[in-house]
């Protein structure tokens, strides 16, 4: 993340409200996505998306686990960031770890829902085997392998394409239900394609001057004054909301600048389930 | 910029593998052809009658000539040597480039520039704001911030390496010094070769391209040489509005036909053709002839086209040759 | 566990007992970094990134004869089959950073960049054995890439002792099985050894034996690796033609 000088921020801020990005981008266009899945073939789903030169690769792996006994009827998910230092030499050692504890805290919250598990993003419901004693744990892992701005977003894409991807095991139940720990079969054919309609995209909204710009460059982030990245799923409710940067932002503001994101979203989605279908297709 | 290919479909990746297929075929105009590539620990032939002069990317080993680079063998009377490509710069005496303050110390300020170590720019080697010859005193070095801050891009020339291994630049002509209004693109430094010519002021556009032999390069709105360049921030210090800021912006004009030269410059690099200006200029040109948006000069239909009128380009001059 | 079928002479994966596992090597895969690259030996894939020779930024190490060299090795969280959650130096990693960063400065020609710093940054993204060998063919692939001077091509390979035979490139079954692993890094034209690391116990002679099969599985990387390099420069000096 090199430094800019006052007369290129200058010019990027002109760009931006003229509606000509440095790269020739509107204000609300997205660089090209590439996405790949199957990258990781250890994982039960796994996907890597590139954003013009951000590289991110997101794996799912489930494991058996017990369900926590406030929530028995669901199973559970983490979701953990890893920056890596190939990525800039900056996040070498611990220097990353601020950055991956922000971008995991934010795809928990737009993807995980609150505290009581409702309004989560995945259905946390499909992932019980047995009330209150076995159920999935699945652990989503996201690595930066490359980085020019907007994470975020990337990283959201890709734990999307790498959940449709996943397939999670057929497990047939053994013994009574009134064991402790009932034995469970864990099949090695058949597998459950888990639904990801409902699971939402994210879309980061940088506010640059009086203008919102949509999928910013590491250098256009070096500008902004605030962001929003809003979560929104394909029937268009949100999902998550988080602000960063210090500019206070006025409320019309905020308001204007989720429904642009709302707008956004619904062609970033069409856009992945293109991608989705074409991987799938080529897969087979 | 190596990541920068966009996703192909398959008839574009069949015609982008023809058209780098008939590249690699065509008999190349320099001395040296890709027969003559090099890996790591490759032998070199060599006459050993000869008292051959080992250079750069060379090593004696037991007698024999080793590369210790992956590149082209290039060999000048007696001298041998291994030109590398996809390395840092190599700087020469006379190089115009383009740098980056990261730091201001004691009567210098130190740039980087792609290369091992950082440049240094003496306060000496450097006009000062009243163009007036004279002894730099104390007061001008507590005042360096006014001339360049950190971050500030320079355009300045190679002076020379010092006894103790810095790399020294001056930028004593009206010509070098602060560039703003603009953006600074890094593409790899082999893509650009050493020519006469390295400010090009594109009369049509409006623009100024300053192609940095450190693979810098500079894209910006037109300045004319000599013209106050501490304008901007002083401007820029009183206004505090957006209003009065937006005065300032680059004209959209300039501003498109800036973005398109840039747009120019990532697509050749990520292809690896060597930026030459009539390159640059002949990219954007097929761009604005064939009504491409500026945002789709990255995409995948214009990248493969790119390619195929490049392979026209050198099969038509191999044959003006022949 | 029968390691090696005693009729077919087949391993559990279906190599013969000096076969390599299928391997493939990519370069420039990290778009910002001086060099990359991404090698696969059968599972194990791992990407590497340099950063160098640039300024060094902590000005108490920097040495004035020679480039400092370092080196980070990251495991990617998905990477082994069970999923678990690193702690950034913890000792493997630490040891393993030592052995990468002291095998490729074997090679390195520090001598022509003085006053400046190489950085390796090691990325796992799977685990399936032999990673220490897979890290050192992709950081020899990045630093090429990123043309710093070398000595010599150097790369590394695996053998082990199952069921009485020397077996080449052990893969996480086999390693796990308890039997020995050796694992060997030479310069391929200079026919040196940089690196010999062993566990378990082996007699002397078979020992000579299976040091020598790793040896000869060094030498086909080291071909092959050869084989992408050149590859690759031909097709940039084209591409940037006259």
């Amino acid at each position: 993340m090199v430094g800019l000088s006052e007369g290129e921020k200058h010019f990027i801020r002109g760009g931006i409200a003229q509606d000509l990005r440095s790269d020739g981008r509107k204000r609300l266009q997205f660089r090209s996505i590439s996405v790949e899945t199957g990258v990781i073939p250890q994982a039960n789903g796994s996907a890597r998306v590139r954003l013009g030169a951000t590289d991110v690769i997101a794996s799912i792996k489930a494991e058996l686990g017990k369900p926590s006994i406030l929530r028995p009827d669901k199973g559970k998910v983490s979701i953990f960031v890893d920056c890596s230092p190939t990525a800039a030499p900056m996040f070498e050692g611990r220097g990353g770890e601020e950055l991956s504890n922000d971008l995991s805290v934010a795809l928990q919250r737009c993807l995980l829902g609150g505290t009581s598990g409702a309004g989560a993003g995945i259905d946390l419901s499909s992932l019980i085997i047995v009330d209150g004693k076995v159920c999935w744990d699945l652990y989503i892992d996201g690595l930066v392998i490359s980085s020019d701005g907007n994470l975020l977003d990337a990283l959201a894409a890709a734990i999307k394409v790498a959940l449709s991807n996943t397939g999670i095991p057929k497990v047939s139940v053994l013994g009574a239900s009134s064991d402790e720990q009932p034995d469970v079969d864990v099949s090695d054919e058949e597998f459950l394609q888990f639904d990801t309609s409902g699971v939402p995209v994210i879309v980061t909204l940088t506010k640059v001057g009086r203008h919102y710009i949509v999928d910013a460059t590491s250098e256009e982030e070096s500008q902004m004054s605030s962001a929003i990245s809003v979560s929104v799923n394909r029937r268009g409710q949100i999902c998550g909301l988080t602000k960063r940067g210090g500019a206070g932002l006025d409320p019309s503001v905020v308001l204007d600048m989720i429904s642009v994101a709302n707008s956004v979203s619904q062609q970033l989605i069409t856009v992945l389930d293109s991608e989705i279908a074409a991987a799938e297709a080529s897969e087979e | 910029m190596r990541d920068l290919q966009p996703s192909l479909n398959q008839t574009q990746r069949v015609r982008l593998q023809s058209a780098l297929r008939q590249l690699h075929s065509l008999p190349s105009s320099s001395s040296s052809s890709p027969l003559s590539s090099v890996a790591v620990a490759d032998p070199i032939q060599v006459n050993h009658d000869d008292n051959i002069l080992k250079g750069h990317g060379t090593l004696d080993c037991d007698g024999e000539v080793v590369a210790t680079l992956c590149g082209v063998v290039e060999r000048v009377n007696k001298l041998v040597y291994v030109r590398a490509l996809r390395a840092r710069y190599k700087p020469e005496v006379g190089d115009i480039i383009v740098g980056r303050v990261i730091e201001i110390a004691p009567k210098r300020w130190r740039l980087e520039i792609n290369f091992s170590q950082v440049a240094v720019l003496m306060l000496s080697s450097m006009n000062l704001p009243d163009g007036i010859q004279r002894r730099r005193t104390a007061v001008d070095e507590l005042n360096m911030r006014s001339i360049f801050e950190e971050n500030d891009v320079i355009c300045a020339e190679v002076r020379g390496f010092q006894h103790d291994g810095s790399l020294h630049l001056q930028a004593r002509s009206q010509k070098y010094g602060k560039l703003e209004r603009g953006q600074l693109l890094t593409v790899p430094a082999y893509l650009v070769k050493r020519r006469k010519q390295h400010f090009h002021h594109l009369e049509q556009y409006g623009v100024d391209l300053i192609i940095g032999c450190n693979g810098f390069i500079w894209v910006g709105e037109h300045v004319e040489a000599g013209e106050n360049v501490g304008m901007l921030v002083e401007d820029q210090k009183k206004t505090s509005t957006a209003e009065e800021e937006s005065w300032s912006f680059t004209p959209l004009e300039t501003r498109k036909h800036i973005c398109r030269i840039a747009n120019a410059v990532r697509l050749l690099s990520a292809l690896g053709f060597t930026l030459t200006v009539e390159a640059i200029v002949d990219t954007a040109e097929a761009s604005l002839a064939s009504n491409i948006e500026i945002n789709d000069m990255l995409g995948a239909e214009f990248f493969v086209q790119t390619a195929e009128r490049e392979v026209q380009r050198r099969a038509s001059m191999v044959r003006k040759k022949g | 566990m029968e390691y090696v079928n005693p009729l077919t002479g087949f391993r559990i994966d279906g190599r013969r007992p000096n076969e390599l596992r299928q391997i493939k090597g990519e370069l420039g895969v990290v778009a910002n970094a001086d060099g990359s690259a991404l090698f696969e030996m059968g599972n194990t894939r791992v990407i590497v990134a340099v950063y160098g020779p640039r300024e060094v930024q902590n000005k108490s190490q920097q040495n004035n004869n020679q480039a400092l060299v370092r080196c980070e090795y990251s495991m990617a969280n998905f990477s082994t089959g069970d999923r678990t959650r690193r702690q950034k130096g913890d000792r493997r990693s630490t040891e393993i950073s030592l052995v990468i960063r002291q095998t490729m400065e074997a090679s390195i020609l520090t001598h022509l960049m003085p006053r400046s710093q190489i950085d390796i940054f090691v990325q796992v993204l799977q685990a399936d054995g032999g990673t220490r060998s897979a890290c050192i063919n992709a950081a020899t692939l990045a630093l090429a890439d990123a043309g710093i001077p070398m000595r010599d091509i150097v790369t590394s390979c695996t053998a082990g002792y199952l069921c009485s035979t020397p077996l080449l490139d052990l893969n996480y079954v086999e390693d796990s099985a308890g039997g020995p692993d050796v694992t060997v890094g030479i310069l391929s034209k200079m026919d040196k050894v940089t690196l010999l690391q062993m566990d378990a116990k082996l007699p002397m002679d078979i020992f000579e034996n299976v040091m020598q099969l790793a040896i000869e599985g060094c030498k086909a990387i080291a071909n092959y690796i050869r084989e992408v390099l050149l590859e690759n420069t031909k097709q940039l000096e084209s591409r940037r033609g006259g």
